[in-house]
């Protein structure tokens, strides 16, 4: 299925390039305005540029994967099936549900922003003088999946509130784009409430500005021992089966309903 | 047919102005998604703010913007994200790609006029909606600060209508790639992505290296917003502030004339492709 998907949109050669072109400029042109003006102040709270694009290239890879495979359970997306009704030809094909919605928006055009974030993580690397054991890899990869597994699993739940209500679907955005945005960033910048906000009570913080942290050999806030840092591959998966419960749940009240 | 798809242009101002009128009247329908956009729009606005300040540490003034102009800055800027349209645009696009296009030719009016008339009334309306709500948040919470006196006011808005006007013809002409592009979208994302870089809608264009900036001033995307923040914020005034009008007046006229010409061509070609 994605291999048809992929396909179908790479006809139009010209037209594809410059969509795709059009995606990575939107990381491009973000990025490149944060860091053409860094150097004018100096730093951002004591990081240097190239400790941030450790924390932006590693949101920014796992957002556009992560919206790759689970584009098609974003509320817009899925609640033009539900209101359509085509969702209830995903009801009746004999293929597994999730399975058909994953990948149901594979947008290829987005492929060039994971190279262009795979850029800006390098250079956050080679900048950071970060020394990449096998261990730091191991551990930057592991925030990679746990991030993917977590923003999944918020499209999930903003895709499942779209069975119940169209209107305040747009609320999951501050939470999904605006999550991906907070971590872009390290969150001593956000002030102690945002912080702990995040770090406690919504767990983004483990993702991977614990993990960059970690790499970058400075201490946890509030005296968390080093073992927080590994625990984004924990966090994530946390989150999206939490989400796919939510989601069996909303199924069966839309095959509830009868409409 | 094809005489009705070569409209005589006239000026029918009590037509223009209904138009705009239900533009305006339309940004009204669901106020429960204009709230949640309200309050996305604030929790972006907190994160924009703490890299703002986390970057300006305990340097009192960068580039003629204080600490507190730069929050007021971001006030400005999620205050007229909907309202100036910088997240992209692409209405007439789509009637151009649905064939509705010619359906509004034959109406005897200037399409030109009529779109950017219904889009002045949309912007009207999210400026209402949404752009007064946020500066009024931003006032309340972190103390954004106002244009100085009438003539300051002033300023800023024959300012912010000058933004509108170089903005929708910088959107019109994007769309007008339709005429030639069946997935113009793609074209359309990456004129957005400039916008958003040149207009000075992610970082103050002031913050900018002096080569990157000196590029800029030779495009029209300074005019769609960050000479409005300037103005509002003090940062120019006098006769640098009206210069600065003018500058935007220039662009203004010369995108709406490029528009109004791109425009006839791609009717034109419509008139090939659709006989």
């Amino acid at each position: 299925m994605l291999r048809a998907q992929a396909r179908s949109q790479a006809v139009y050669r010209v037209s594809f390039a410059l969509d795709a072109l059009g995606s990575a400029l939107i990381t491009l042109a973000e990025f490149a305005a944060f860091a053409l003006v860094l150097p004018r102040f100096g730093s951002l709270s004591g990081w240097t540029l190239g400790e941030v694009s450790l924390l932006y290239g590693l949101a920014e890879i796992s957002f556009v994967l992560m919206d790759l495979l689970f584009g098609g359970f974003d509320a817009p997306n899925l609640s033009q099936h539900v209101r359509s009704g085509s969702f209830n030809t995903f009801l009746l094909r004999p293929a597994p549900l999730r399975l058909q919605i994953f990948g149901s928006d594979f947008a290829l055009r987005r492929i060039t922003r994971v190279f262009l974030a795979m850029g800006i993580l390098a250079y956050g690397v080679m900048a950071s003088g970060a020394i990449l054991t096998p261990e730091a890899a191991l551990l930057l990869a592991g925030s990679v999946l746990g991030m993917i597994a977590f923003f999944g699993g918020l499209f999930v739940i903003g895709g499942t509130l779209t069975f119940w209500t169209v209107e305040s679907v747009e609320a999951m955005n501050v939470l999904t784009y605006g999550g991906r945005t907070l971590i872009s960033y390290p969150m001593d910048i956000y002030g102690q409430f945002l912080r702990k906000t995040f770090t406690y009570l919504i767990p983004a913080a483990f993702l991977s500005y614990f993990p960059v942290l970690h790499v970058l050999g400075r201490p946890l806030p509030d005296g968390l021992p080093p073992l927080a840092a590994y625990l984004s591959p924990l966090v994530g998966p946390l989150m999206l089966a939490a989400a796919f419960a939510f989601w069996r749940v909303g199924v069966r009240h839309y095959g509830g309903t009868g409409t | 047919m094809q005489a009705a798809l070569k409209p005589t242009p006239c000026l029918n101002v009590p037509l223009y102005a209904s138009v705009a009128r239900l533009g305006f009247r339309r940004q009204f329908a669901y106020p429960q998604a204009a709230l949640w956009g309200l309050i996305t729009n604030l929790f972006f606005g907190v994160l924009r703010i703490a890299v703002l300040v986390a970057l300006f540490g305990n340097t009192p003034q960068v580039a003629g913007y204080t600490v507190q102009d730069a929050i007021t800055y971001t006030g400005l800027t999620q205050a007229f994200i909907m309202a100036l349209s910088l997240f992209g645009w692409t209405d007439f696009m789509r009637t151009v790609h649905r064939g509705e296009v010619a359906s509004d030719l034959l109406r005897p009016h200037d399409l030109l006029a009529f779109w950017a008339a219904q889009d002045a009334g949309r912007a009207a309306g999210q400026f209402v909606l949404r752009g007064l709500p946020m500066l009024a948040l931003f006032a309340l919470i972190w103390g954004a600060t106002f244009p100085a006196g009438l003539g300051g006011w002033t300023l800023t808005t024959l300012s912010l209508l000058l933004a509108w006007a170089c903005g929708f013809a910088f959107r019109f002409l994007v769309n007008c790639a339709a005429f030639w592009s069946p997935d113009a979208v793609g074209f359309g994302r990456f004129a957005w992505a400039v916008l958003g870089l040149g207009s000075g809608f992610l970082m103050p264009l002031a913050f900018f290296p002096l080569w990157f900036q000196n590029v800029l001033a030779f495009t029209p995307f300074p005019s769609m917003m960050n000479t409005t923040v300037e103005i509002w914020l003090g940062v120019k005034t006098g006769a640098e502030a009206w210069t600065a009008l003018a500058v935007q007046l220039g662009w203004a006229l010369l995108l709406f004339g490029v528009a109004a010409f791109v425009l006839s061509r791609g009717l034109r070609r419509l008139e090939v492709a659709g006989g």
